[in-house]
């Protein structure tokens, strides 16, 4: 009887440890799946859920948060994914944060994730709608792709093509092969070396010059430098340009005495007239001009004679030695 | 001709299994309940499997654990490894290795128990006691051993994982908690509640044949021998055959 109830006992144990351990393992897979404790419930739409389903993880800042409790059609074009989400995470998630379908590491399960706006906005409340991201998708990645290899491979061909060209052409190879041209271009580059170390040679004398220019003493500095000089010469400008005008002005008026003085002679008037068109004047002027000549020799007799006259000898040599020092 | 009397055999076999099966439903639901003799049972085969049950859940969580480890290395998932193992013992290699050793342990045990009883007239004397032999030795039997296999490989399941923990800890270093926290993230009720309720039927199947064989045998004590052996062959074709229908059933349903 003793027996009996002792392997009675050890059974008891041996049950209830089973079951502690099948009620622990359930429990456990029930909390992961948040089917106890306190939970509210979010919405979110996509165009495709991209396989998508009931049991997801939801993650939010990489900690999971909750899990989809269902995924549905609203109509032909849209579903709704249902997440559960435990109540601690009431007070962090905002109505504008961003809901998008990704993967659990590369080849992983898939898996929601909510991203944190900045902007300010209201905490999301159960039954809450959650703005969504398009998910990438990587079937349009993979189109995508194959045109691209598509086009790639048409370049290939199309360069396997002008590489074809290139090698046959006998001309191409001919030019690569003569050595003269390397020769020349060797020569030539050797020349423009030199060139070049000309060149920099008179860029140097060109900055000596603007160095002494801007730094010098001498005139053509003090013409470019000076601000003083700068304004004399333009004051000096101005002058010239006030000169000119004048000048241009006095042209003027000789131009419209000249025209009067002409039109007093041609129409027979003044004293030019009677100078130039009256014979009668012009003989008294032609006598008077010969008086003036006689005159001007006797008067040039009289000086010889009165400079070899003893009176006034000594005035003129004194004179003579003044104009020779 | 062989053949034909091959397929005669086992056919007749099967039908006197399944009519076995149908007396076993029909007294078990009967009064009187023989429940001293079931406690008595559920210790033997159950608590008293234990150990035999435990080492072999231990080595199997730790050989699957460095198997795997190789593979998962070459992939560059070497984290996920709990998972994995998680996955495999929960699923599997937990209900099914506990259910093929109980059927080698209690399948045989209780074939040649029954022989033994059957070819010495025990069984008959029993009856002519006033005792339903049946009642007391069959459906007490194949009660324990269905009660029982689902707490062993509870049980099995976590010597397993405690196995797999350590073999996990041989090459890398896993915190029992990070190890505890991979395994419970990778599972979900579809992967426990199919494995437990096929437990039951794999005991059911072990203790209903266990019992076939030993009351029905004949010959003698070679027929004692034959019976425990065809037992436990038998109760582990089956344990198969169930477990084929049982991951067909669960696809079926959806909780795959």
């Amino acid at each position: 009887m003793k027996n009996n109830s002792t392997d009675n006992i050890k059974l008891g144990v041996f049950v209830l440890g089973a079951l502690f351990f099948l009620i622990l393992l359930l429990y456990m897979i029930g909390k992961n799946s948040n089917m106890f404790g306190d939970n509210y419930i979010l919405k979110t739409r996509f165009e495709n859920v991209q396989g998508l389903k009931a049991g997801n993880n939801i993650r939010y800042a990489g900690i999971d948060i909750g899990t989809v409790k269902s995924v549905y059609f609203i109509n032909d074009t849209m579903m709704e994914v249902k997440m559960v989400i435990d109540k601690k995470a009431k007070n962090i998630i905002k109505k504008n944060a961003l809901v998008y379908i990704g993967t659990d590491g590369l080849v992983g399960n898939k898996l929601v994730n909510i991203l944190a706006v900045k902007a300010d906005a209201p905490y999301a409340v159960e039954n809450d709608i959650l703005p969504s991201k398009k998910p990438v998708d990587t079937d349009e990645m993979m189109r995508t792709l194959s045109k691209t290899n598509n086009q790639v491979s048409k370049i290939a061909e199309d360069f396997s093509i002008t590489i074809n060209k290139l090698n046959n052409s006998k001309g191409l190879w001919q030019l690569l092969n003569d050595h003269t041209i390397a020769d020349n271009i060797s020569n030539a580059s050797i020349q423009v070396n030199k060139s070049s170390y000309k060149i920099n040679e008179i860029a140097n004398k060109i900055n000596d010059i603007a160095d002494v220019l801007k730094n010098g003493n001498g005139t053509l500095p003090k013409l470019i430098n000076d601000k003083n000089l700068a304004d004399s010469l333009t004051a000096a400008i101005n002058n010239f340009k006030t000169a000119a005008y004048e000048i241009t002005e006095a042209g003027k008026e000789i131009n419209h005495s000249v025209a009067l003085i002409s039109k007093e002679v041609n129409d027979g008037k003044g004293s030019i007239h009677a100078i130039l068109k009256d014979t009668s004047v012009t003989i008294l002027l032609e006598k008077s001009m010969e008086n003036i000549e006689t005159g001007s020799k006797g008067f040039s007799d009289n000086m010889d004679a009165l400079k070899h006259s003893f009176l006034f000898r000594g005035y003129f040599r004194r004179l003579e030695k003044r104009n020779k020092q | 001709m062989d053949s034909y009397i091959n397929a005669g055999n086992f056919l007749k076999e099967v039908g006197e299994i399944a009519r076995f099966t149908l007396k076993f439903l029909i007294t078990w639901f009967k009064p009187r309940y023989e429940i001293k003799e079931f406690f008595k049972q559920c210790y033997v085969i159950g608590y008293k499997s234990l150990p035999l049950i435990g080492l072999t859940g231990f080595i199997m969580g730790l050989v699957l654990t460095m198997q795997l480890r190789p593979s998962m290395v070459d992939y560059g998932v070497e984290s996920e490894l709990p998972a994995i193992v998680g996955i495999a013992i929960i699923r599997e290699i937990g209900p099914v290795i506990t259910a093929l050793i109980f059927a080698g342990k209690i399948g045989s045990s209780i074939g040649a128990e029954l022989g033994s009883m059957k070819v010495t007239e025990q069984i008959d004397a029993m009856e002519v006691s006033g005792t339903n032999p049946f009642k007391y030795l069959v459906v007490s039997r194949v009660l324990a051993t269905t009660l029982m296999l689902p707490i062993l490989a509870i049980l099995s399941d976590a010597i397993s994982l405690y196995g797999a923990y350590l073999g996990v800890n041989i090459k890398g270093e896993t915190s029992l908690q990070l190890f505890w926290i991979q395994v419970i993230d990778s599972l979900s009720f579809n992967d426990v509640i199919p494995a437990f309720i096929k437990t039951y039927f794999f005991g059911f199947a072990v203790g209903i044949i266990g019992c076939y064989k030993g009351y029905n045998s004949n010959k003698g004590t070679e027929g004692v021998g034959k019976s425990a052996n065809a037992a436990v062959v038998v109760a582990s074709v089956l344990i198969f055959i169930i477990d084929l229908l049982a991951v067909q059933i669960t696809d079926l349903l959806g909780y795959n």
